[in-house]
């Protein structure tokens, strides 16, 4: 698509540094032994880590909590409306292949049809660079689904660990106006660069633990509709949510508002699951009474439903974050493995 | 706990007695279905089929309070066919005749008549965990919110000791606590009868210790329990109360009664992080601060002492208790002054052998589980290896006793309250999470299909339910997991509060009142 570049690892901080004059920059950060994500300056930025943070970055852009507007009504005829839409520059580094595919698929959900713009201001104004996986982590399948460990679009810039250095990759207007900020600390990547770079993704692909049969699920999966398994696997669930929120494609969201005065009040929206109860209740019935009919609802949405609806992006994008945060041991490859061997 | 929590998943035979582990205590049973995913054997004893019994691979539904005549039954046929740990009886154990005299009568067959479980099947459980030696009992608030609380406990620890299963890891008793601090404040003498580390204040040596340690006199006489004090207030014993953190409007029983009571206090304060039911009858309130605004230690079910860490600041007039109790003190004459938590936790140490090793610094990666009475020494995961802590492991003998009252012609209906896992405790936190809320926005009461049908009432019907000392109106919850003639209403709903219905009956020992069991009765409302 465009030219590869070559940057040393020892310039990355300075290439982010210029950048950080008028956005924010997001790095990766260990603290206290676990992966997070957090503003440059403010925790120690880590290049040398494997796999990615428990919270995705979603957040970034469709924040957990957020305040869409605030009403203030004078009196019946005049009300003031004021929205809370967030324009600040970010640039994120080091998003993980898994998670640009999921920004692509949250960008068509977010963007396509209807557009939402308390997300769409977010997206506009934000920098996504991505960090291609040269290992695989315990829980993730991204090969499965053509969404990793290497990237091949969805990003703004990507880069590739060398070793000493990154092969970078620019893949947007965007990207192309970061990278120019800072040229003078890129150079021209070699055929040995783009070489090595292929090499470790080969290798990348090897050292999977896990697997699905991606093509095989979007044929057996309506099938699966009435089996016994959906009863099965959801006998654990403790109803935490949890794989909700940490997916990097769960947009569901509830709405409230928030009486501040008289007169005033703020909307606001968070984070949903579609594994509570009280998620579909309706008046009288719930349509999906059973905690088996939510978890199909969850598995269906992520492997079916999305790719359909929206021309084939991927609702699941194999990062494996559901399996590691359930307390009940939910395998969503396990599942995926029963549909697909019957 | 006797064991850590990260041991559970280790055990081959886990019997689970008296607790609803996934809802109230979930990523314990998060343990237990690795457990389970593992191979190993699960048995879940419990008056509702629980997710957790649905996980087991045998489950008994026993009547409520019936739990002596199971774990006796269970003994009996241990004994009878001698499949009891001999070697451990004879090393590690006195009183075992005593035990065998008392359980000789409770046949399998005669504890299915107590317990309505089938005699093969307590049969089955005997055989089950009396046959491995890696068998683990994991309890909780089903077991000691009895009469006989304290002969249940008794007896997982005698069923225990009769196989071996304690001492080793992954194998022992294992109470499940459940407020995040509950273990640290009895570790800190929050208890009548001890200061901390359950150092007994009628022990002359240990009081004075403490007497010079802070320069005063101290009373030997052990104090009331929290449920005494209630009973004092009321007939005007007790004229004043410090209620911190708690709210026995809606989580005592006979909510009536203490309502009564705490009116008749002549001064009642309330320290709390909302306006609680019991706040509101303070004379004064003072505002403590929540976990996120304060720094100290939490000691949780496996005895671990971990830091919490402050991460915003008081909002505002608010502090950390601590602080507020230094300051309290300095004002009626004894002057506290400690600069921080840290501070008070080098006098624990110092005054208190379980945690005479546990320092901030030392607590750095994880915490660290007491005993630990040394700062060279790395914790205790697990209890009593070895040795008890009283030398030889006393069998209590026991026999059955029934709950106080019991169902009857005009109260036909057993209730027995508990919790969901939406909601914790009197609601006072999770009832401002409107997501919580609208997951379950307010009480009801569980009942059998075979009882709604005999009622005539349907899935939602308002009821009326009433006791000998109060009624309330919940809505019907029709399910197929609960045992005809018993009814189940969770306790966090002050409006509807179940403990308007349950009794004041108290274990004789523990004094902690029988909320598993009192007799009610249902009308459409």
């Amino acid at each position: 698509m465009s030219e590869m570049k070559i940057i040393s690892k020892d310039k990355l901080a300075d290439f982010l540094k210029a950048l950080n004059g008028d956005h924010e920059v997001i790095v990766p950060s260990i603290e206290n032994g676990t992966l997070i994500m957090g503003t440059m300056g403010s925790v120690k930025m880590e290049t040398g880590f494997n796999g990615r943070p428990l919270i995705s970055p979603k957040e970034y852009f469709f924040p957990q909590r957020e305040k869409i507007f605030t009403f203030n009504a004078k009196d019946s005829k005049n009300v003031d409306i004021k929205e809370h839409t967030n324009t600040a520059k970010r640039v994120i580094w080091g998003v993980r292949p898994c998670d640009l595919y999921a920004i692509k698929t949250m960008d068509t959900i977010f963007m396509s049809n209807y557009v939402d713009t308390y997300y769409k201001a977010r997206r506009d104004n934000t920098v996504v660079m991505g960090l291609n996986c040269n290992e695989p982590c315990a829980t993730c399948f991204c090969d499965s689904w053509n969404t990793g460990p290497f990237a091949h679009d969805a990003f703004d810039v990507l880069f590739t660990d060398l070793g000493d250095k990154y092969l970078v990759n620019v893949g947007s207007e965007k990207g192309k106006k970061a990278v120019a900020k800072s040229a003078k600390l890129f150079s021209a990547a070699t055929d040995a660069d783009k070489a090595g770079s292929d090499n470790l993704e080969k290798k990348s692909k090897q050292a999977f633990k896990r697997s699905i049969r991606s093509s095989d699920v979007k044929k057996k999966l309506p099938a699966s509709w009435d089996d016994k398994l959906w009863n099965e696997e959801a006998l654990p669930c403790i109803l935490c949510g949890g794989c909700n929120f940490v997916c990097p494609t769960c947009h569901c969201f509830n709405i409230e508002d928030i009486v501040e005065g008289a007169n005033v009040s703020t909307r606001i929206r968070y984070w949903d699951s579609c594994q509570l109860g009280g998620f579909t209740q309706m008046a009288a019935e719930n349509t999906r009474e059973h905690q088996s009919e939510r978890l199909r609802q969850r598995i269906f949405h992520k492997c079916f439903y999305t790719a359909n609806k929206y021309n084939g992006v991927p609702g699941c994008t194999g990062c494996g974050r559901c399996i590691e945060v359930c307390p009940a041991d939910i395998d969503i490859t396990h599942i995926l493995g029963r549909v697909t061997s019957k | 706990m006797t064991n850590s929590i990260n041991e559970i998943s280790g055990a081959e035979v886990i019997l689970v007695i008296g607790s609803n582990t996934t809802e109230q205590h979930p990523l314990i049973s998060h343990q237990l279905i690795k457990a389970v995913k593992n191979g190993s054997k699960l048995i879940v004893a419990d008056p509702r089929k629980t997710q957790m019994a649905k996980l087991a691979g045998l489950y008994l539904s026993l009547k409520p309070g019936s739990d002596v005549a199971l774990l006796n039954g269970m003994m009996n046929y241990i004994i009878s066919e001698g499949l009891y740990d001999k070697q451990f009886v004879e090393t590690r154990t006195e009183g075992f005749e005593e035990l065998k005299k008392a359980v000789a009568d409770c046949t399998p067959q005669k504890a299915s008549q107590i317990t309505g479980i089938p005699a093969e099947q307590i049969i089955q459980a005997a055989k089950t965990y009396a046959g491995s030696k890696k068998s683990s009992i994991v309890y909780c608030m089903g077991v000691t919110q009895h009469t006989t609380g304290v002969d249940n406990v008794m007896s997982c620890a005698n069923l225990a000791m009769l196989t071996g299963n304690i001492g080793k890891e992954s194998t022992g008793v294992n109470p499940l606590r459940g407020q995040s601090n509950v273990q640290g404040a009895c570790d800190m003498g929050g208890l009548p009868n001890v200061f901390t580390g359950y150092q007994a204040v009628n022990n002359d040596e240990l009081r004075q210790k403490f007497e010079k340690a802070w320069g005063v006199t101290l009373s030997p006489k052990p104090g009331l329990t929290a449920t005494q004090m209630i009973e004092c207030a009321h007939d005007g014993r007790v004229k004043a109360m410090y209620i911190m953190g708690e709210n026995p409007m809606v989580s005592d029983p006979d909510s009536n009664h203490t309502e009564k009571s705490l009116k008749k206090l002549e001064f009642l304060v309330v320290q709390d992080i909302f306006l609680t039911e019991t706040a509101k009858l303070a004379h004064v309130v003072l505002p403590g601060v929540s976990p996120a605004e304060k720094d100290g230690t939490f000691s949780n079910t496996e005895r671990r002492v971990q830091r919490i860490r402050k991460a915003i600041d008081p909002v505002g007039n608010s502090k950390p208790d601590w602080q507020i109790i230094c300051e309290l003190s300095t004002q009626c004459g004894y002057k506290m002054d400690y600069a921080s938590p840290e501070e008070i936790m080098k006098e624990i140490a110092k005054l208190t052998p379980s945690y005479g090793g546990i320092s901030y610094g030392r607590l750095e990666n994880g915490g660290l589980f007491w005993p630990c009475p040394t700062p060279e020494h790395p914790g205790t995961p697990y209890l009593h290896k070895d040795k008890f802590a009283r030398g030889l492991g006393k069998f209590m003998p026991i026999t059955y006793k029934q709950p106080v009252e019991l169902p009857d012609g005009d109260y036909p209906f057993m209730l027995t309250t508990g919790r969901t896992g939406f909601h914790y405790h009197t609601g006072t936190m999770t009832r401002r999470v409107p997501v919580l809320n609208r997951e379950v926005p307010g009480s009801y009461v569980e009942i059998s299909k075979g009882d709604a049908t005999k009622l005539g009432i349907r899935n939602g019907a308002m009821m009326k339910v009433s006791s000998r000392r109060g009624q309330i109106v919940v809505k019907a919850r029709v399910v197929d997991t609960i045992q005809e003639g018993l009814v189940f209403i969770p306790f966090h709903f002050a409006e509807a509060a179940a403990n308007r219905l349950t009794a004041a009956n108290l274990d004789p020992v523990a004094k902690i009142p029988e909320y598993k069991v009192c007799a009610v009765k249902l009308e459409r409302n």
